[in-house]
């Protein structure tokens, strides 16, 4: 029984109930951490693979609530450009949802960046 | 985010129930002719997880569309309800679906005939893991498929007997009741390493490295051991103690008390699949 018993601890190590494929964020503008001087005018967002874009919200750290972005595109894509909001200075939060569209698994994540005007 | 939380809720959940109800099938269709007294309590437990399984699998997908909006608001969007519908996910939920539903009218029928016919219903509501995922995607999509259903029909079979088991134990008759645990620890024994192969054999074809134990995938992979750590430990102790104890006549107290942790455990192993599946990826 013992070698059963350490295959079968083994085999939940490995268990492969599904697992999804996830679109990563590969870049973005502003990047994450980033401190730009000139106010954004678009967000662009580049993922490691084709995927909706379904959700996007700003939210200015220490502000209220988040502002959703909308509308967004509804065709799936590696990149997005988004016409970002009129932004004065500041320290931001941008949340992104991304679908992958192979398998529609859900991604998230959120890029910060900070826009602090040149002296 | 609220609307996360429902969702892996409703997963975890929602696994429980079809591997209940799949696996429920499968003791039926082994040991059910020889039971005398929960034959309809066993069926009647089994269409109730059929139906549970649908309501939750359906829920589940229908808040798809809030989770990619962030939230419920996703529930009155048109665009995104038809891109969750249509995907991959939701063709493999529809299935789950409508194996579920099968297994819940085919118990109504009793005997055997209504037994086989709930375990190819189980077989279809099972089938709906192979049509999404990574597994669907990879060009090995064959091999990967085959060894997926394996190692579901597996799990399916040794979750969805225990609480059967625990039935038995509560109704019938002990020397037949000891009988059948022990042909159960028997087969369930000889099925384990298959979960090992197949597991093995999927992890390394779709990850390939140890390297995601270092990511949360990874951690909660760990987490999933430990778990599966301790259901080993009772597994064993039910299989060379206390089923013989049961046989020789003592009080089934304790292993009732071990088959009960035995499927607490196995939920929240469950529970931890729903969460790495729903946020995480092995790469």
């Amino acid at each position: 029984m013992k070698p059963r018993l350490a295959f079968a601890v083994l085999a939940l190590a490995l268990l492969p109930l599904p697992a999804f494929a996830h679109a990563h964020l590969a870049g973005s503008t502003p990047a994450d951490g980033s401190v730009v001087t000139v106010p954004p005018t678009h967000f662009m967002l580049k993922f490691s693979e084709a995927a909706h874009l379904t959700a996007l919200s700003l939210r200015r750290e220490g502000g209220g609530k988040a502002q959703k972005i909308a509308p967004l595109p509804t065709a799936a894509s590696k990149s997005f450009s988004i016409i970002a909001p009129k932004l004065s200075p500041g320290s931001f939060s941008l949340s992104y949802r991304v679908v992958a569209a192979d398998d529609n698994h859900l991604s998230m994540g959120t890029i910060r960046f900070q826009l602090s005007p040149a002296p | 985010m609220a609307v996360d939380i429902v969702s892996v809720t409703l997963r975890a959940l929602g696994f429980a129930a079809l591997f209940q109800a799949a696996g429920l099938t499968f003791f039926l269709t082994l040991f059910g002719w020889e039971l005398n007294r929960p034959r309809p309590g066993l069926r009647r437990l089994g269409a109730v997880a059929a139906i549970a399984g649908v309501l939750l699998i359906l829920a589940h997908l229908a808040l798809d569309a809030p989770r990619m909006a962030g939230d419920f608001s996703g529930l009155w969007d048109g665009e995104l309800q038809r891109l969750a519908w249509n995907s991959g996910s939701g063709t493999a939920a529809l299935v789950q679906a409508a194996g579920l539903l099968g297994i819940a009218l085919s118990l109504r029928r009793p005997g055997g005939v209504g037994a086989r016919r709930a375990a190819l219903c189980a077989l279809i509501a099972l089938g709906g893991f192979l049509l999404t995922g990574h597994t669907s995607t990879h060009p090995l999509r064959p091999l990967l498929a085959a060894l997926l259903a394996l190692h579901l029909l597996v799990i399916a079979f040794w979750f969805g007997s225990l609480a059967p088991l625990l039935l038995v134990i509560g109704t019938e008759a002990r020397p037949l009741a000891a009988r059948i645990l022990a042909r159960y620890s028997a087969i369930a024994g000889w099925l384990v390493p298959l979960i090992l192969v197949a597991g093995l054999s999927l992890a390394w074809i779709l990850a390939g490295s140890l390297a995601v134990l270092r990511q949360p995938y990874g951690q909660l992979l760990i987490a999933k051991i430990a778990g599966f750590g301790l259901l080993m430990l009772l597994a064993a102790a039910n299989r060379w103690r206390l089923v013989p104890a049961l046989a020789a006549g003592s009080p089934v107290t304790a292993l009732r008390r071990s088959i009960g942790m035995e499927i607490a455990l196995l939920v929240a192993v469950l529970s931890t699949t729903a969460v790495l599946t729903t946020y995480y990826s092995p790469h």
